[in-house]
């Protein structure tokens, strides 16, 4: 067990680090540059701003700084400016010495924002996405996990054919169609909740069910097919023919089992949904972190690239991990070793 | 009797009540909800570093200039220096500052606009000094600021100390006293007073820059002395702007009459929703798609201005069969440009036959020029082709093959699909289409343009200088055709120094000619317009420079 967890984490470490690497090399390798405009500047104006941002150092030598600020701590004394380079997301007071700190995770800045750095887009526009994506993912699992087990239990019924009904509707709607037309019907023609904006619980509603509609249509289709072979599994007949009342089998002996594929889904849909979606923030102007992945790459904005990817990549391999932990918990022939 | 005690007290209670709320009433603060900054966060609020449209809106409305752009007429007008003298040999100039006007912030804690304090508790007030120390930090080379390129050029000392050769202080800009600022230009041109005017010339506060770096220009310390003041940030959501108290007001920048503006940072058709749904008093950049729809529903709100932008395509002229003159004259004859603003943009945009705005200082109009700007002529463009396909002994299918270039939008790919069609039908000529990424399109133009791709351009400042000199001049980085022709160096040249403005205005004219038409680097093809909705209890001006005044507006 013990094992496990640290076996795991070196993992998730090493796999943060190809991550990185990779991302780096991609981005870098891609023509064009943070300075690139419609109006070109000229050349002595992008010299300064490419020593400015460091660009002007070798690859490999931006790379391994970019890492040290990032991952290393350091402890610092003295007088401590406010200034964008000195921006760590972990400042912890030390008891020795003057103004003694040891400071952790520098993110570097973003070089469209002058004003701004990445660990600024992880503190301000991060809470705000994965408030959206929690909310989605709990809308998503609310319907879909009760729609795909009404289809299962009631097989060949009219609830089947509804539930599944639905949920290709919910696949082959996608959010840059179904998120407009609310927008327009709910927000503008009939008035009842504001069209855009993100803070109050009405502004949340229709982002939340866009986005988790989507993904209850999955959920839903897993929960139908994995459940409808679990029924016809061999303890489930023993659970019956000991005379369990229908009701008991399918909460207790079926449900368990048949919520191993959802829940292998749900780990990386979590990943994906709190770190925040394009589409759905820029219809419902929602300050999120989702138009950063999207946006960074266009105006080659190298920081916030990497930041957001490497934010992406810790919760997606921290979501398989939590998995992996309650695969052993649904299932108790499955052990973590 | 108590009973009619207390009734008489109650009765007395209640008329408080109504009169304290009657006067808090009256005393509402004006918001004025506007979104026409864009969808993505504003990039800087520094004037050392901005560059955008959105940057620039929000610095115009919480700094004043030296000198300020009227939006309508598009002159230059007075800003903080209230009057300047210009020496004998056009090269100096010395600008008066107004005087008592503080630097301010929002302090959110009282939720006031305060004055800016020094360490003895004196008020800072905009001095000279200011100015000589954002103009140098704007040049200083680890500022890295991008429009430095603009200003560099017109201090003496400015471009050498920007280009990391020259000191700061060998850049002609000074104190003579607290409220005297002298600038020394190394060349004397009409538009001198127009670029101290711009952004990236304006006071900068250091006590504050020295301080936080460039973290220094976002909410709580974002100082400024303009007629608004920043209060709040909402980074990628809004932003507030409230009015600064302290700003005294001149006949060309007043007080601000709006007490708070909220922007409100949406997509095009995310702001289009809020606007029906009574959200909003104002947007810009309405979505192609809904024009038609707008026009019925909404005829007093919808309105039509000029912009600062031109479009148009590019020829790179050294690769074959473009790098012949009659090849590309053929192309740009062949675009019927009228069609192209009637049935694709729709919003009354302008068919251009020269490429610089008509309404910039000493540009000319294709009206008044009709002879030497480009327009739509099929025979002609047949007869040019022929003449090239003749000499070459070539047939029309045997042209070497031709690549247009452009980014991937619904109008770039709208508009050069009908083009397409119209070279097609007019000359027979196939041209193949390719799209790409954004960045990448920029630096395959720049470094290895295709024979025809797109090319855009909107002013920094209104002369025809910005527009020729800046753009085509043959050592120029925005030459993107690789354009070289001493006759039009020479005209732009006589026309940067030349005073009278029909004198330039002619000598703008014949570079043109040489430009879209007798060389044809380049096909002009319309000019940008703004539309706009705004509710009918806003009372605004009808802006063409780009931005908003926004100090001027009121809502009744």
């Amino acid at each position: 067990m013990y094992q496990f967890f640290v076996r795991r984490i070196l993992w998730m470490g090493l796999v943060m680090v190809m991550v990185s690497i990779i991302t780096f090399l991609l981005m870098h390798q891609v023509p064009g540059g943070p300075f690139d405009r419609e109006k070109a500047l000229p050349e002595r104006i992008q010299k300064n701003l490419e020593k400015k941002y460091h660009l002007d150092d070798p690859l490999l030598k931006q790379y391994l700084d970019y890492m040290y600020y990032a991952f290393i701590p350091r402890v610092t004394t003295g007088e401590w400016k406010p200034l964008p380079e000195n921006d760590h997301l972990i400042n912890l007071k030390l008891p020795i010495g003057d103004n003694a700190y040891i400071r952790w995770m520098n993110f570097g800045p973003s070089i469209k924002s002058a004003s701004r750095t990445v660990n600024d887009i992880f503190r301000d526009n991060f809470p705000v996405s994965a408030k959206l994506g929690g909310a989605a993912v709990a809308i998503a699992c609310l319907i879909g996990m009760p729609l795909g087990t009404l289809a299962a239990i009631r097989k060949n019924t009219i609830f089947d054919y509804l539930g599944m009904g639905i949920a290709v509707l919910g696949v082959s709607l996608p959010i840059v169609t179904l998120g407009p037309l609310l927008r327009y019907i709910v927000g503008v023609e009939l008035g009842l909740l504001p069209p855009t904006g993100w803070g109050t619980l009405e502004q949340m509603i229709m982002p939340s069910f866009t986005l988790g509609f989507a993904s209850s249509a999955l959920i839903a289709r897993l929960t139908r097919a994995s459940l409808l072979q679990v029924l016809d599994e061999d303890y489930i007949r023993t659970a019956r023919a000991k005379g369990l009342r229908e009701q008991l089998v399918i909460t207790r002996h079926a449900m368990k089992n048949a919520m191993i594929p959802v829940v292998t889904v749900l780990g990386p849909l979590i990943a994906a949904l709190i770190t925040g979606t394009f589409v759905t923030e820029i219809v419902f102007g929602i300050p999120g972190m989702g138009k950063y992945f999207v946006t960074s790459i266009g105006g080659r904005d190298y920081p916030v690239i990497m930041g957001t990817i490497l934010i992406y990549a810790f919760f997606l391999v921290f979501a398989n991990f939590i998995v992996d932990i309650v695969y052993a918990w649904l299932d108790p022939r499955i052990r973590l070793s | 009797m108590r009973n009619i005690t207390r009734v008489v007290l109650l009765v007395l209670l209640a008329s408080m009540l109504v009169g304290a709320f009657g006067i808090s009433g009256a005393q509402e603060a004006k918001v004025l909800y506007v979104a026409n900054i864009g969808q993505d966060d504003i990039p800087h609020l520094d004037p050392g570093l901005a560059e955008d449209v959105a940057s620039i809106q929000i610095l115009e409305a919480t700094y004043v200039g030296l000198t300020t752009l009227n939006e309508v007429t598009v002159t230059v007008e007075p800003g903080i220096a209230t009057e300047w003298s210009v020496s004998d040999d056009g090269l100096v100039y010395t600008f008066s500052l107004m005087q008592n006007v503080p630097w301010v912030v929002y302090n959110t804690d009282s939720g006031a606009v305060e004055e800016v304090k020094d360490a003895d508790g004196n008020v800072r007030y905009v001095t000279a000094n200011d100015f000589v120390y954002g103009i140098k930090r704007t040049l200083d080379p680890n500022t890295a600021g991008p429009y430095a390129y603009v200003l560099a050029p017109w201090i003496v000392g400015g471009a050498e100390y920007n280009g990391g050769s020259g000191s700061a202080d060998d850049v002609a800009v000074a104190a003579l006293d607290d409220y005297t600022l002298q600038i020394t230009a190394p060349k004397a041109t009409p538009f001198l007073a127009n670029i101290y005017g711009m952004w990236m010339a304006l006071a900068q506060p250091q006590w504050v820059i020295d301080e936080m770096g460039d973290a220094w220009a976002d909410e709580g310390t974002f100082q400024s002395y303009g007629p608004y003041a920043l209060k709040e940030w909402a980074h990628d959501e809004s932003l507030t702007l409230i009015k600064n108290p302290f700003w005294p007001g001149t006949d060309y920048v007043g007080q601000a009459k709006i007490d708070e503006i909220v922007f409100l940072l949406l997509e095009q058709s995310a702001k289009l929703a809020e606007y029906e749904a009574g959200n909003l008093d104002f947007m810009d950049d309405l979505p192609t798609a809904d024009l038609d729809r707008i026009r019925v529903e909404y005829p007093n709100e919808f309105t039509v201005s000029p912009s600062s932008c031109s479009y148009g395509y590019g020829f790179n002229t050294e690769k074959e069969p473009v790098n012949d003159a009659r090849v590309r004259r053929a192309l740009s004859m062949a675009i019927d440009r009228q069609a192209i603003t009637d049935n694709i943009l729709k919003a009354g945009q302008i068919p251009a036959g020269f490429y610089m705005l008509p309404n910039l200082t000493a540009a000319p109009s294709q009206e008044d020029y009709p002879d030497l700007a480009i327009k739509y002529d099929p025979e002609a463009a047949k007869a040019e082709l022929q003449a090239y396909l003749d000499e070459k002994g070539i047939s029309v299918d045997e042209l070497p093959p031709i690549t247009y270039m452009t980014n991937e939008t619904d109008l770039h790919k709208s508009i050069i699909e009908a083009i397409q069609n119209m070279w097609r039908e007019t000359l027979g000529v196939e041209v193949q289409i390719t799209f790409q990424e954004f960045g990448v399109f920029l630096d395959t133009r720049k470094n290895d343009a295709p024979q025809i791709f797109r090319y855009g351009w909107c002013y920094d400042y209104p002369d025809a200088h910005n527009f020729s000199g800046e753009l085509f001049r043959s050592d120029s980085t925005q030459n993107d055709p690789n354009w070289v022709n001493p006759e039009y160096d020479a005209l732009v040249d006589q026309a940067l120094t030349e005073n009278d403005p029909d004198v330039r205005r002619e000598l703008y004219a014949q570079a043109e000619y040489l430009l879209v038409n007798q060389d044809a680097a380049m096909a002009p093809i319309y000019y940008y317009v703004e539309t706009q909705l705004t509710k009918p209890n806003v009372e605004r001006t009808l802006s063409v420079i780009g931005r908003e005044r926004f100090e001027k507006w009121d809502i009744k």
